[in-house]
């Protein structure tokens, strides 16, 4: 209950911050249309009167903060006045964010279900030559940078073997996008997997040594049993919590997967969106990512409990 | 009571048999040879007790007759159980043994449970994978299990985590684990050393009661002569990985030979003591076994040694009871032994240890 009231005011702040930085850093009008605010040329004038009107501009800034964050609620995110036809900031964010999104789970999922395994035996076989290894393998993965990672696999899966299409189009069915999503998902998922693996097995190890270990082995349950019955749900903690750090920072989109496989995305459309000056579309982002990011970590908790019945109050 | 198992096993007579068991350690520093030639004998239902200092081997000797132990052990010698020869050729795959035949109480209950499962659960797990049990059938033997280690409100208990109960209703719950399958060896190693004393008594009484209920044998490890004594029908008696002095209860009490075993006797904690706080009461330090000496390791520490203990080791040899070993060469009740007594209270030399 503390945690949530402390999400919902981590998430009031960082409104406060992007609504200060549009109303407070400068002319706001200014903030938000750019060099249209100062033209008396008739369209920029009908601009000035839509912002004045959508942005409360005439209202004392107490009120004009409140309408605003009512109408971020209610997904009303304003309009892009920086692109042609201006039009709503939902409608991008409609159109980036699920692209964003499948990335991330895909990205996410992969990645769990390659590190689990992977910590679990090179754990079992800790300092063996297996799990030596796997850590110099783990190493080289963290270590390389993502755009090589992302030429790599793209050269070896997308063209050498032509197991995936190099392409995304955003018109093709939701399976097919899936289907497209592979490999840029594998290629944050693989570092990633990384990290958590070496977490995952330096807890794993630690835990293997605990008394109530040897005590499973004593009742007669086998090797695979034990790592799985006994030692890995104590040993999920720092996986899950870097996991869920994770995700949270994967919410606003890899930038460089994104753009190495050409995947309009919410990372692509706030870089867009600060090149050409279009402010409501950075707040728009800034809040959904902080949003996603306040509630991942409200579902770590969650997860945390699950795990551990010593953390329930 | 849980269902036993009668098939391929021993009813009476001898259940263990161990010769000469040698068990070493690799270490950084070199070998370190933590049980050095122990050979002792078990019957069904009868109870041994392991006594000794800190390090004396206590815990490794009860863990390399149940096969318990690490990669870096390696174990030599023989050792019999039932009709099975756990250490040659044909030795059978111990996780089949573990938790049905012989099962193990740990020492401490706070941090041997696994606090993120059910007790219940964790009862259930050696009846599910040995005796095939259902789980519903598992469920219910963990209920009455709990009942019979004297757990009140059963039903309630068997839902809870670890963390819940007490220590004391922890440790009944790793003997219903341990009994769960309804074992012909237990190892109880310090059972009652993390508890206070008056939970002490208890779950001694229990696993006393539960091995004459079950016709069980126990091996019964601790620091304390004082714990042995009313449970045990054999005390084997441990100092640096050997067997010093093997005698059974009665007799060792009342006829113990080696001075080691007296002072481990003089040195038993008052009842105000917290009992895991480590006993000094014998001056000097242990002997290091990556350097055993060449004479009787406790000879650098024995008011009683002399010349001989520090050139060659005592054998074990048989007292006048045939049941009776121990190995020293100057015993209590020895005209040396006499003689240094009456040095020592005549004051003319305090100890002879220089
Ligand atoms: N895994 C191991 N590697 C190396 N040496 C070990 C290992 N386990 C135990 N030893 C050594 O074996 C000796 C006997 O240890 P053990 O734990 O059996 O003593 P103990 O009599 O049970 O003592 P305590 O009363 O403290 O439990 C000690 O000197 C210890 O250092
Ligand atoms: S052999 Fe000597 S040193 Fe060892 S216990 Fe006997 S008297 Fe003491
Ligand atoms: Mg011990």
């Amino acid at each position: 209950m503390q945690r949530l009231a402390a999400s919902v005011m981590l998430i009031l702040a960082v409104s406060m911050l992007t609504f200060g930085a549009m109303n407070l850093l400068g002319d706001p009008l200014f903030n938000i249309l750019g060099p249209a605010a100062a033209d008396t040329k008739p369209e920029s004038l009908a601009k000035v009167a839509a912002a004045k009107e959508l942005y409360y501009l005439d209202r004392p800034l107490p009120e004009r903060y409140v309408r605003w964050l009512g109408d971020m609620v209610t997904g009303d995110f304003g309009v892009q006045f920086g692109s042609t036809g201006q039009p709503p900031v939902s409608e991008l964010v409609k159109e980036r964010f699920p692209r964003s999104l499948t990335l991330l789970v895909m990205a996410q999922l992969l990645a769990a279900m390659i590190a689990i395994p992977w910590a679990l035996i090179s754990a079992a076989r800790a300092n063996k030559p297996a799990d030596r290894i796997s850590t110099v393998n783990s190493f080289l993965l963290i270590a390389m940078p993502n755009f090589a990672l992302a030429v790599i696999l793209k050269y070896v899966f997308g063209i050498k073997l032509g197991w995936f299409p190099l392409t995304f189009k955003a018109t093709d069915p939701w399976l097919t996008r899936v289907y497209q999503t592979f490999l840029p998902a594998l290629t944050i998922a693989l570092p990633a997997a990384a990290v958590y693996q070496r977490l995952l097995r330096t807890d794993l190890i630690t835990t293997l040594q605990e008394d109530f270990i040897l005590m499973a082995r004593s009742k007669g349950v086998g090797r695979q049993r034990v790592l799985f019955k006994h030692a890995l749900r104590p040993s999920l903690f720092s996986f899950i919590t870097v996991f869920g750090i994770n995700t949270g920072t994967l919410i606003g989109g890899s930038l460089i997967v994104e753009n190495i496989f050409r995947i309009p995305g919410l990372g692509s459309a706030i870089v867009e969106a600060i090149l050409r000056e279009d402010f409501p579309v950075v707040l728009a982002i800034v809040m959904i990512i902080t949003t996603a990011f306040v509630l991942v970590n409200v579902l770590v908790d969650a997860v945390y409990t699950l795990i551990d019945p010593r953390v329930r109050r | 009571m849980t269902s036993l198992q009668t098939d391929g096993r021993v009813a009476d007579g001898r259940l263990l048999t161990v010769e000469d068991l040698r068990t070493t350690f690799a270490t950084e520093r070199g070998p370190v040879c933590a049980v050095d030639g122990v050979s002792l004998t078990l019957d069904r239902g009868q109870a041994l007790g392991i006594v000794g200092e800190s390090g004396s081997g206590k815990t490794v000797l009860s863990r390399s007759i149940m096969g318990l132990l690490p990669s870096t052990a390696r174990r030599e010698g023989s050792i019999r159980f039932g009709d099975q020869d756990l250490l040659g050729p044909n030795a059978p795959d111990m996780s089949r043994l573990w938790g049905r035949e012989m099962s193990m109480v740990f020492q401490n209950p706070m941090v041997s449970l696994n606090p993120v499962m059910r007790i219940g659960e964790q009862i259930a797990e050696p009846l599910r994978i040995h005796l095939g049990m259902s789980r519903r059938d598992a469920k219910a033997t963990a209920i009455r299990l709990l009942r019979d280690v004297r757990i009140p409100e059963p039903d309630r208990r068997v839902d809870q985590y670890p963390h819940e109960l007490s220590g004391g209703m922890r440790q009944r719950v790793m003997i219903a684990i341990a009994l769960a399958c309804g074992p012909t060896l237990l190892f109880a190693d310090e059972p009652t050393t993390a508890l206070d004393v008056t939970v002490q008594a208890q779950i001694l009484e229990l696993i006393a009661e539960q091995r004459a209920e079950r016709n069980m044998s126990v091996v019964l490890v601790t620091h304390d002569l004082g714990v042995v004594a009313g449970h045990t029908d054999v005390i084997a008696v441990m100092y640096g990985g050997r067997l010093v002095e093997i005698a059974p209860t009665k007799v060792l009490f009342s006829q113990m030979r080696m001075p080691y075993t007296e002072a481990l006797l003089q040195s038993i904690p008052r009842l105000d003591q917290k009992s895991h706080t480590r006993l000094n009461a014998i001056p000097g330090r242990p002997p290091d076994l990556h350097d055993p000496p060449r004479g009787c390791a406790f000879a650098p520490r024995c008011a009683f040694a002399r010349d001989r203990c520090r050139e060659e080791a005592p054998p074990l040899a048989t007292a006048e009871n045939p049941d009776h070993k121990f190995a020293c060469w100057y015993p209590v009740g020895s005209p040396e032994y006499h003689e240094t007594k009456e040095r020592i209270s005549a004051g003319l030399e305090i100890g002879s240890t220089s």
